[in-house]
């Protein structure tokens, strides 16, 4: 289950439903997330601001709309809490996604 | 469906009733009415009978007058609900009318339904059909119920030697190589797991060690986690890390294992962390690919985290790896822990983290190695409240010993 808010110039705004992202419910995330995709939305942004936690199959899910996303898009990060920044510094994805403090700010860097 | 016109049931063992009444007239009767209807009776004239004809017949219903010589209703419905039978026994009692507190008895004794006496045959048609529904929906649960159990001891069976064929793969018994020693933990959560580790003597005094950490756990992250270890060899260690004297390349052997298990279409992927020491130095190479950084317990008792990060291994195409290098003097140790540690959560979820962690090394880094990462498990069973971890744990401590 994900919130989300998709606007028409392909921006779409994600936020996994609850505060954890993990091995549970991750491949229902990328499922539902990847619809949204396939509809249209080439810029997305995942807003992990209510997620305390993801572990490596929550990873594993971000990254693979990243792979989906490929050149047609973007896809970034925002709102992420300590122990999410601390799982994207191990793992190196902060050289992978571009990260913004929160949805705004986000979208205001997407659609610049 | 009227009920003359019920499909024939497939019976088994409720197409036999047993009639057990002291006059021969109502047995005579009975018997009829259940013959007629597809049954077969079986005659007793008394309890004790009775429940020696339920016993040899198998029948499952049991018609039963309440007041009968020797022992009454009451008592042989007690004795079959005190029996297992291996089946539900259906009992219907006959009692006279006005009978209130008897019926009272016998409900209490574990009876199932009551006719009034005298006996109607189209009465005793409709509840011989309704017993027998009861007992074959009953059969039919009971069959299912065992096709499962046997189906559940199979599934169990097969994942208990998986995980035995999993364990055979770790190192074994050796604990000492040549001046190093060892001590391990390997908890899958579930049977078997997707974590995996290996250590070995390479050519040129060197030993070399890993850890991995397949993402998700269950059977499909064991599946990859035993491809691994059967892939790292000390052979296969040993080519990819280089035969350089000064300087070991284990990021060297990461990318080859990015290279080999990175698919474009694929949503596996695993981290890991891998070393090299050189026993005469104390120099270690080591390469981390996105697995949590290892503890170094320093021989002042401080403790540090080894490694800034890296990418995991199989999850982006480009990824690049780099090698980082630390001194592991005589008597320091090296502590591994897979992400089921530091996201271990209490029972009000909070999760253990890398503080706590360190506290509890720094606490047992100056006893004995081998038994460090038995205690990084209580310390989690604790920290749990008992409850099972939700993820594959792996402990491996590595000692520098001062005979180096």
């Amino acid at each position: 289950m994900i919130h989300s808010h998709v606007q028409s110039n392909g921006l779409c705004v994600i936020r996994p439903e609850g505060d954890r992202l993990t091995a549970l419910g991750a491949n229902a995330f990328r499922q539902e997330a990847s619809a949204l995709i396939d509809a249209g939305s080439n810029r997305v942004v995942i807003d992990l601001s209510a997620v305390r936690f993801v572990d490596s199959s929550g990873l594993g899910a971000i990254v693979g709309l990243l792979k989906k996303v490929g050149n047609r898009g973007e896809v970034v990060v925002c709102g992420l809490g300590d122990a999410v920044r601390q799982m994207f510094r191990v793992t190196r994805m902060e050289r992978v996604f571009q990260i913004y403090p929160d949805a705004d700010a986000a979208v205001a860097a997407l659609d610049a | 469906m009227p009920l003359d016109q019920e499909p024939a049931r497939q019976r088994h063992l409720s197409d036999k009733v047993v009639i057990a009444d002291d006059d021969a007239t109502q047995r005579i009767f009975a018997s009829t009415v259940v013959s007629r209807i597809g049954f077969t009776p079986v005659l007793a004239r008394d309890g004790l009978e009775a429940l020696e004809m339920i016993e040899r017949s198998g029948a499952s219903i049991l018609v039963c007058d309440l007041d009968m010589p020797g022992i009454d209703g009451h008592e042989v419905t007690r004795r079959i609900r005190a029996t297992d039978l291996g089946r539900y026994i259906h009992v219907v009692m006959l009692t006279a009318a006005g009978q209130a507190e008897q019926r009272r008895l016998a409900l209490e004794a574990g009876v199932d339904d009551f006719m009034t006496k005298p006996l109607d045959a189209a009465m005793l048609t409709v509840r011989i059909r309704a017993a027998a529904r009861l007992v074959d929906h009953e059969q039919a649960l009971s069959a299912k119920h065992r096709a499962l159990q046997l189906a559940k001891r199979r599934i169990e069976h097969d994942l208990n030697v998986a995980a035995e064929a999993q364990r055979r793969l770790l190192p074994s018994r050796t604990r000492d190589i040549r001046g190093c020693r060892f001590g391990t933990a390997f908890q899958p959560s579930a049977y078997v797991s997707g974590d995996m580790f290996g250590y070995y003597q390479l050519p040129g005094d060197k030993l070399g060690f890993y850890a991995v950490d397949v993402a998700g756990h269950g059977v499909h992250a064991a599946l990859l986690s035993v491809a691994i270890g059967h892939l790292v060899t000390a052979q296969y260690f040993a080519d990819k890390v280089g035969s350089d004297p000064g300087a070991a390349d284990p990021a060297a052997m990461v990318q080859d294992l990015n290279d080999r298990f990175f698919h474009e279409d694929g949503t596996e992927y695993f981290t890991m962390f891998c070393g090299v020491l050189d026993q005469h130095s104390g120099r270690l190479f080591f390469c981390q690919a996105g697995y949590p950084s290892p503890i170094l317990a320093r021989g002042d008792g401080t403790t540090e985290l080894v490694g800034d990060g890296g990418f995991p291994v199989g999850l982006l195409a480009t990824a690049d790896y780099h090698n980082g290098v630390i001194d592991l003097g005589a008597g320091e140790t090296l502590i591994l822990c897979s992400d089921g540690a530091i996201e271990a959560e209490a029972p009000d979820g909070t999760a253990f983290g890398e503080d706590r962690l360190r506290g509890l090394v720094a606490e047992h880094a100056r006893k004995d190695v081998e038994a460090l990462p038995g205690a990084v498990v209580a310390a989690l069973a604790a920290w749990r409240g008992g409850r099972p971890l939700e993820d594959d744990l792996t402990v491996l401590a590595l000692e520098r010993s001062f005979s180096a």
